[in-house]
């Protein structure tokens, strides 16, 4: 792990730094689920006893912010994926809290130089706290050259 | 063929191939709903201005269509965790097939990992990934 790399995850890594609530309409996740493809009624009929947002639902909700104030720019920032993980339905309908922190800060390094990678996590709970799903981004940026 | 249980799913299988609704208009119609309406995503001539090659399907569409294929094959599965990399655009009015190989099966945990692949009809990987589901025991 290069130095300056381990300063900034230890300056940064697992502290939330953004904090919004989400309201969740049954109309939107049910559209959602269906322009996916999704037929199963849980996802795509707000009368369904179960029903409940798509899994990858929350991959498109964006916090206030993706990466904490001060955090160093080392280049222009690129999408490179999203991850989803799914701990319990969310519920459309009800409140959901999304808190960001960074969660890794790793490189890759080629012909090309240096490419900083983080993850920055938007972790969801609902309002009794129960946490139920992360959406993490990974963004990407190419080092500029001294 | 559609899944219920563990045990129906084989290691090295395939699922059977997605054919996604990549038309401008869903796509447009998706970018709308989660707000992210613009050019990118609703109009070719307006997403070339913006130096693309066009109008883009937006990349938690694709995800979408990942997660719905594997509900298709196994109704009940649980999807645990689903990771994507956006390689390329997947570029709307074009057609794209979605695919998915079961590269690990954890009867003791339950879970199936799945490999996930979006590409067009060059065969061009666009989006890949890998899901983690669980399936439920025949004997539960």
């Amino acid at each position: 792990m290069d130095a300056d790399i381990q300063a900034i995850r230890d300056q940064f890594l697992g502290q939330a730094f953004d904090e919004k609530q989400f309201e969740i309409d049954p109309i939107v996740t049910a559209e959602y689920a269906r322009l996916c493809g999704e037929t199963l009624p849980k996802f795509t009929d707000p009368a369904d006893p179960d029903f409940q947002a798509s899994p990858t639902f929350v991959a498109s909700l964006s916090g206030g912010r993706s990466l904490p104030a001060g955090f160093p720019r080392f280049g222009l920032g690129m999408d490179a994926g999203k991850g989803i993980e799914c701990l319990q339905p969310v519920r459309p309908g009800q409140p959901l809290i999304g808190k960001t922190h960074l969660h890794d800060i790793y490189t890759k390094t080629g012909r090309s130089g240096r490419m900083i990678f983080v993850v920055a996590r938007l972790a969801f709970f609902d309002e009794a706290g129960t946490h139920l799903a992360n959406s993490d981004s990974r963004i990407v940026m190419r080092e500029k050259s001294a | 063929m559609t899944v219920h249980y563990i045990e129906d799913v084989e290691f090295g299988s395939d699922l059977p191939a997605f054919i996604p609704d990549t038309s401008l208009a869903k796509g447009a119609q998706f970018a709308k709903l989660i707000g992210w309406d613009g050019p990118r995503f609703n109009d070719h001539e307006g997403a070339r201005k913006e130096g693309l090659p066009g109008a883009m399907i937006p990349g938690v569409m694709s995800q979408g269509f990942l997660v719905a294929m594997i509900h298709h094959w196994a109704p009940s599965a649980r999807i645990i965790n689903i990771d994507t990399v956006f390689r390329a655009p997947v570029m709307a009015d074009e057609s794209h097939t979605i695919s998915g190989v079961v590269t690990d099966i954890d009867p003791d945990a339950g879970t199936v990992e799945i490999d996930l692949t979006v590409a067009n009809t060059k065969q061009e990987t666009r989006v890949f990934g890998t899901a983690t589901i669980g399936l439920k025991a025949g004997a539960d």
